[in-house]
């Protein structure tokens, strides 16, 4: 499609400055929070321009529709603005040619050459407003760690430099390996993050179970990944690989001829490879259960954020929480689908919603306002990972836009517990009361967040739940009886509603009570500083529950790839034979006639042609 | 966008503009007139809506649909910006144009001097932007984010003197109890949605469900689900407990919120969906059922009450009750006859009620905040306009022959009667609602009066509390500035009048509710007779309730007319488990609340468990190195002994196998 070689090199800054940065920002002493303003704003408006450019050539491509034809089931994901783009080769779809390393050793037959780990980065519709998330939440948490980190700044600076880093390139990576690289790469940071400027006394002991914790889980799913990459050749050359567009259309090659064999009368095939299926989801889904989290796995998650400085409660909240859910979205869905389809409600759904009300009645029962957020952060990711496993249109689209929400929502409720914590040093909420009448400006943008957080319409969580409950009640899983799951999530809005106002009853209303302040002086309403950060926090939230839909659309064409993948899947797990369903009948074409470069009608036992030319759209092909 | 559109949208627009201006310049210059941007808009959309009614009568097809915007959509979701414009929203606008603006005109005389002046205009602002909205909407989803929208200011507003903790409690409570509801109606929006063709604009989906009859089951799990939303909203049993306690909030909230328009949205919701509930007969019939039931218990409530706000807010759910009786008939009789009946009384009530809960904050104003019935006697001789204005509001509850609250009752009992002579499936059940209707209109006469003649009859009798009254300074209690007398006035001419004129000789009221396109359109399921539109006066039926009324007010008068509370022996028990609410609060909070927080609290324990466990594998390794640790003992020769000996064995092993 279009080419942007500018906007290549910006998505490439995207990783490389905040590394870069965790490198400089240290030596700058006392100037680091200054300097990571100015480069958090930086990456702010490089983030910008990179949006700019891509909902428009994603707005393009949603508009267009995929044609029906044999192959229709081989969908991949289309990395736009892929740094290392040689171009042409493959016709719309864009692949790098950095390879990192090269595994020429490990020929899948002889002959053939080995896979290369790639430095695939690349923007599509599901990451593009992570990206966004985790360009943005940097600023607020600097703005919160402003005052209250005087311990080396700079290097508490740096590792947050470092965390984004990760982060933004876990959310980038279009290689499976490269992703992993990243996803884990995000522990070293935190670890210190927490352990060395963490607020309680048993903050090293949080760091620690944090690492370990998480690192038991993501092994699994570093052996998972590389099961799926070994089981899943090239169906013509046998070549391996580590790109994840090549991945899901060799998957669902594989899949699809199985699919035909048992549709033929000879099972077996399809059995080994749900069987095979099962325990890649099984490993995949370790490390991501543990990172969300989903319930039990979930127990590292009270104390890390609990001990951890506020700014980088925002941040585990915020953006390495998503980092889980991502997983699912770019791993588990598209590369084990009819695992997904078969367990994904059944199993890990009943996990998530059993998750949501457990972490409800946690928050309800906690008496520390941080534990009652970080408490309510798990109920919403388990309600997060049952619109995923609906995966349908409206599911997936809602779980997507439910980590921009949650993430900017969560995020901002940690940054308004640390006007408290600069003013009190507590978060206790029996030690409140009344705040409304002493600060009423904060108390006001807090009550917002709040809102915010109980899905309160016009505000961005109600959009994106409304949608995922959508995605529920349309969920056409087998094994899935009744709408059950889908009553568990309505009840988890209610439940909201019960521990936030429950919190805001106790703090903001009652007579005035307040602890011990840190100055000597009565403290003051909301700053200039904390104005700028929660009423940026606020009107964002505001906007998203106005105006979703231009998110929504540009994250269309790729929800419609996953949705595709899906609908195949469940027709795999049916046993019955797939037929493309689009939400609306194709608009008629610009020229009449038949569609150049679209192969005649083909059997579903047509042959498998190269990437090629699939997926593309003849109006494009003859632009070329 | 055609005309009435575009004016529908300017009385949207009016409060919310009024809101922002007040909430972003509350500090410095509308702090004194915080009052002026409400009750400017609301005069202005009051005519705009009277415009608007004149106009619906016009449209070709009896109503008008704005063209949609979408708000999100994904998938076969599809949520729109979009409104609609016809007899039922048309009568709600201007009901609650109305009714705010006499209501914005009364509170700027109630709240002054109070610090939070600017910030209960504003509230109240929004409050009337999304009441507004909440009638106009033509998409589910958009219905609820106002019907949400109207529960959050109910609870800003209930909530309004936060510094109370029973205020503070009382806030939390009416917004969950109502989220409670919500739940279902939620649930029961999107089971609509799911088998009414992916819809959720409200036309198309009835349009769909018209043309596609679903299954009864399912129809009749998403009737009751919606119903649920209508449940906590209109404050019905079991979900009735949040409005009493409502009254923790300012007076002129009770009387607009919490009586004549807020609570009024689960009848309105109701309504709206006609054409479903009235293809699924057991919804309806539950629907009824819990109206009657709710009508009778909160009258019963009611009798023994010494907060006269709680009294009113008691016959609040009661009388909402009844609305809900009348709508549960629709599909037995003509939807239209239905409906009408139910939102006939909606606007009657929502005038004497209002007018009451005004009266009572008058009181309460001269009373220096003291609303219990049982401090103060005989205030007619010192709130004379207050006294005639809660007279007028309680014979009009009352169900007084040819006041209001009569013709609107009247039609409510007809309708029992046509349903219990209909062939319903259901028709015992509709005449002993029918009974259990007159009997609960006996109760309503009774406790109405009852209030009445505590608060001014018997010997004049004023609490401490008013004379540090800043007003009562000077000369002690006196009638309320007539800034606030002037709305009641109004009010009570309202009250007395609006029925007679409207409906029983004019037929003004049906009729123009009659032209509502989706009532019209309804078919009944089977062969349901479905009377003509056309309804005579039953005299049979208003004599019987004229009796009833009458019976309970003269009853009332004998017992009360002194103003004092003397019982009969045989009645205590009766009166003390009304006076404790038929201990209702005290099940919920030991079967629910309490329950739901040790589970709360025994979840937190478990977590602590459950992070043990997750630690106790972690200890594992741990644990099975310092088991095997002795073996690394630092010693040379014991390493040599134990590298000779698996040498030993190795080799001994290669040679059997090579053998």
């Amino acid at each position: 499609m279009s080419t942007f070689p500018v906007v290549r090199v910006l998505v490439l800054l995207l990783v490389l400055l905040p590394l870069i940065s965790a490198v400089l920002v240290p030596l700058c002493g006392r100037l680091a929070r200054r300097v990571s303003l100015v480069i958090a704003s930086t990456h702010l408006v490089l983030t910008g321009v990179v949006i700019l450019a891509a909902t428009e050539t994603l707005s393009i491509r949603a508009a267009e529709e995929i044609r029906i034809r044999g192959d229709i089931e081989a969908q991949p994901f289309h990395p736009e603005f892929v740094p290392g783009d040689t171009g042409g080769r493959h016709g719309n779809e864009q692949r790098t040619s950095w390879t990192l390393f090269s595994l020429s050793a490990v020929p899948a037959k002889p002959g053939t050459p080995g896979p290369n780990i790639q430095f695939y980065l690349g923007i599509d519709g599901l990451n593009l407003w992570l990206v966004a998330l985790a360009s943005f939440m940097i600023i607020p948490v600097i703005l919160v760690s402003w005052e209250s980190i005087t311990e080396k700044p700079g290097a508490f600076y740096g590792w947050l430099f470092l965390l984004q880093a990760g982060v933004v390139g876990a959310f980038l990576a279009f290689d499976v390996i490269l992703f992993y690289i990243f996803f884990e790469l995000t522990l070293i940071p935190a670890f210190f993050l927490i352990g060395r400027w963490g607020v309680g006394s048993g903050r090293r002991d949080a760091a620690r179970k944090f690492f370990l914790y998480t690192l038991a889980g993501s092994l699994l799913t570093l052996i998972g990944v590389i099961g799926v990459v070994v089981t899943n050749p090239h169906p013509a050359t046998g070549q391996l690989t580590f790109s994840l567009p090549d991945l899901m259309v060799n998957v669902q090659h594989h899949m699809h001829n199985a699919h035909q064999k048992a549709l033929a009368g000879d099972p077996s095939d399809l059995a080994a490879r749900h069987t095979t299926q099962f325990w890649l989801f099984v490993a995949l889904m370790a490390g991501f259960m543990v990172k969300v989290p989903i319930w039990p796995f979930h127990t590292w998650l009270p104390s890390a954020y609990g001990e951890a400085p506020i700014g980088v409660t925002m941040l585990l909240s915020a953006l390495m929480a998503k980092l889980g859910a991502f997983g699912i979205l770019r791993l588990v869905l598209p590369l084990v689908p009819d695992a997904a389809i078969q367990y994904g409600l059944p199993v890990i759904g009943s996990l998530a919603a059993f998750g949501i009300v457990y972490a409800a009645l946690c928050a309800f029962a906690s008496k520390d306002m941080k534990m009652v957020i970080a408490y309510s952060s798990v109920s919403h990711l388990g309600f997060l990972v049952l619109g995923l496993f609906a995966f349908n249109r409206e599911g997936l689209s809602g779980s997507v836009l439910h980590m921009v929400n949650h993430g900017l929502s969560t995020g901002a409720l940690f940054a308004a517990l640390g006007f408290l914590l600069e003013r009190y040093r507590t978060t206790e909420m029996n030690r409140f009361g009344g705040l409304m009448g002493r600060f009423p400006g904060f108390a006001f943008l807090t009550f917002i967040l709040v809102l915010a957080s109980i899905g309160m319409p016009g505000l961005n969580n109600f959009v994106s739940e409304m949608m995922m409950l959508a995605g529920l009640f349309n969920a056409r899983n087998p094994g899935v009886q009744g709408l059950g799951l889908a009553v568990v999530a309505a009840l988890s809005i209610f439940m909201s509603a019960w521990y936030m106002l429950t919190m805001v009853q106790c703090v903001f209303f009652n007579p005035l009570k307040e602890p011990e302040p840190v100055t000597a002086v009565a403290a003051p309403d909301v700053t200039r500083r904390e104005f700028v950060l929660l009423g940026t926090l606020v009107s964002l939230c505001l906007a998203l529950g106005l105006f979703p839909q231009l998110l929504i659309n540009t994250m269309k064409a790729d929800v419609r790839v996953l949705s595709i993948v899906g609908d195949s899947a469940r027709a795999r797990v049916q046993g019955v034979p797939y037929v493309y369903e689009d939400e609306a009948p194709p608009p008629p074409l610009v020229s009449p006639g038949p569609p150049i470069g679209a192969p005649g009608p083909k059997g579903k036992g047509g042959g498998f042609k190269g990437k090629g030319g699939k997926g593309k759209n003849p109006l494009i092909g003859e632009e070329e | 966008m055609s005309e009435p559109i575009s004016l529908a949208l300017v009385i949207l627009v009016l409060p919310l503009a009024a809101a922002l201006l007040t909430a972003s310049w509350s500090g410095e210059i509308l702090k004194k007139a915080a009052h002026w941007p409400l009750i400017i808009s609301c005069a202005v959309s009051t005519v705009l809506a009277f415009l608007l009614v004149g106009q619906v009568t016009d449209f070709a097809t009896g109503r008008i649909i704005s063209s949609p915007v979408t708000w999100f959509a994904a998938g076969k979701l599809k949520v729109n910006f979009t409104i609609t414009i016809d007899a039922l929203s048309a009568t709600m606008l201007a009901m609650i144009t109305f009714v705010s603006t006499m209501i914005a005109v009364f509170s700027s005389g109630y709240m002054r001097g109070d610090k939070g002046y600017a910030r209960f205009f504003a509230v109240m602002s929004v409050f009337v932007f999304s009441m507004c909205g909440l009638v106009l909407a033509n998409n589910f989803i958009l219905l609820v984010a106002f019907w949400e929208g109207v529960g959050l200011c109910s609870y800003l507003l209930v909530g309004y003197y936060f510094e109370k903790p029973s205020a503070a409690a009382a806030a939390r409570k009416a917004f969950l109890v109502t989220r409670l509801g919500d739940t279902g109606f939620l649930l029961g929006i999107f089971l609509l949605w799911r088998m009414g063709g992916w819809h959720t604009d409200l036309t198309a989906l009835f349009d769909h469900i018209q043309k596609n009859p679903p299954d009864q089951g399912t129809l009749t799990t998403a009737c009751l689900l919606l119903f649920c939303g209508a449940v906590g909203k209109s404050a019905q049993f079991p979900l009735y407990v949040w409005l009493p306690d409502a009254m923790e909030g300012p007076t002129p909230v009770s009387a607009l919120i919490h009586a004549a328009t807020m609570v009024t949205a689960g009848v309105y919701l109701l309504a709206r969906c006609a054409p479903l509930f009235a293809l699924s007969p057991d919804a309806q019939i539950t629907v009824a059922w819990i109206g009657g039931l709710t009508a009778l218990l909160a009258a019963f409530i009611a009798l023994a009450q010494t907060d006269l706000k709680r009294i009113l807010a008691y016959s609040t759910v009661s009388q909402l009750g009844y609305m809900f009786l009348a709508l549960g008939t629709c599909g037995a009789i003509s939807p239209t006859f239905a409906v009408t009946a139910a939102m006939f009384h909606l606007f009657t009530h929502a005038f004497f009620k209002a007018l009451l809960f005004l009266s009572a904050g008058s009181v309460m104003h001269a009373m220096g905040g003291v609303i219990d019935v049982r401090y103060f006697r005989g205030l007619r001789k010192r709130l004379p306009v207050t006294h005639i204005t809660f007279l007028c509001g309680a014979a009009a509850l009352a169900g007084v022959p040819l006041l209001s609250g009569f013709w609107s009752k009247d039609l409510i009992l007809e309708s029992l009667t046509e349903a219990s002579e209909s062939n319903s499936p259901y028709t015992a059940g509709y005449f002993t609602l029918l009974l259990l209707a007159f009997f609960t209109a006996f109760l309503t006469a009774f406790y109405t009066f009852r209030a009445y003649f505590l608060t001014f009859w018997g010997e004049e009798k004023i609490p401490e509390e008013a004379g540090h009254h800043l007003n009562g300074a000077k000369g002690g209690v006196h009638e309320s500035p007539s800034v606030m007398t002037l709305p009641l006035i109004v009010l009570a001419a309202g009250a007395l009048l609006v029925g007679i004129v409207l409906e029983p000789f004019t037929h003004w009221f049906s009729d123009f509710l009659g032209t509502t396109p989706s009532l019209g359109q309804v078919r009944t399921p089977s062969a349901v007779s479905v009377k003509g539109e056309e309804h005579h006066f039953n005299w049979t039926i208003a004599i019987i309730s004229s009796v009833f009324a009458l019976g309970g007010i003269g009853l009332a008068a004998v017992m009360y007319r002194k103003g004092e509370e003397k019982l009969p022996a045989g009645l205590e028990p009766v009166f003390t488990l009304s006076r404790n609410k038929l201990y209702v609060d005290d099940i919920y909070y030991a079967v629910l609340v309490k329950p739901a927080e040790v589970l709360a609290f025994l979840a937190r324990v478990f977590d602590g468990f459950l992070d043990a466990l997750s630690r106790l594998v972690a200890a594992i390794p741990r644990f099975i190195g310092q088991w095997i640790r002795p073996i690394q003992n630092g010693l040379v020769q014991f390493y040599a002994l134990w590298m000779a000996m698996g040498l030993a064995v190795f080799l001994s092993f290669v040679f059997r196998i090579t053998r």
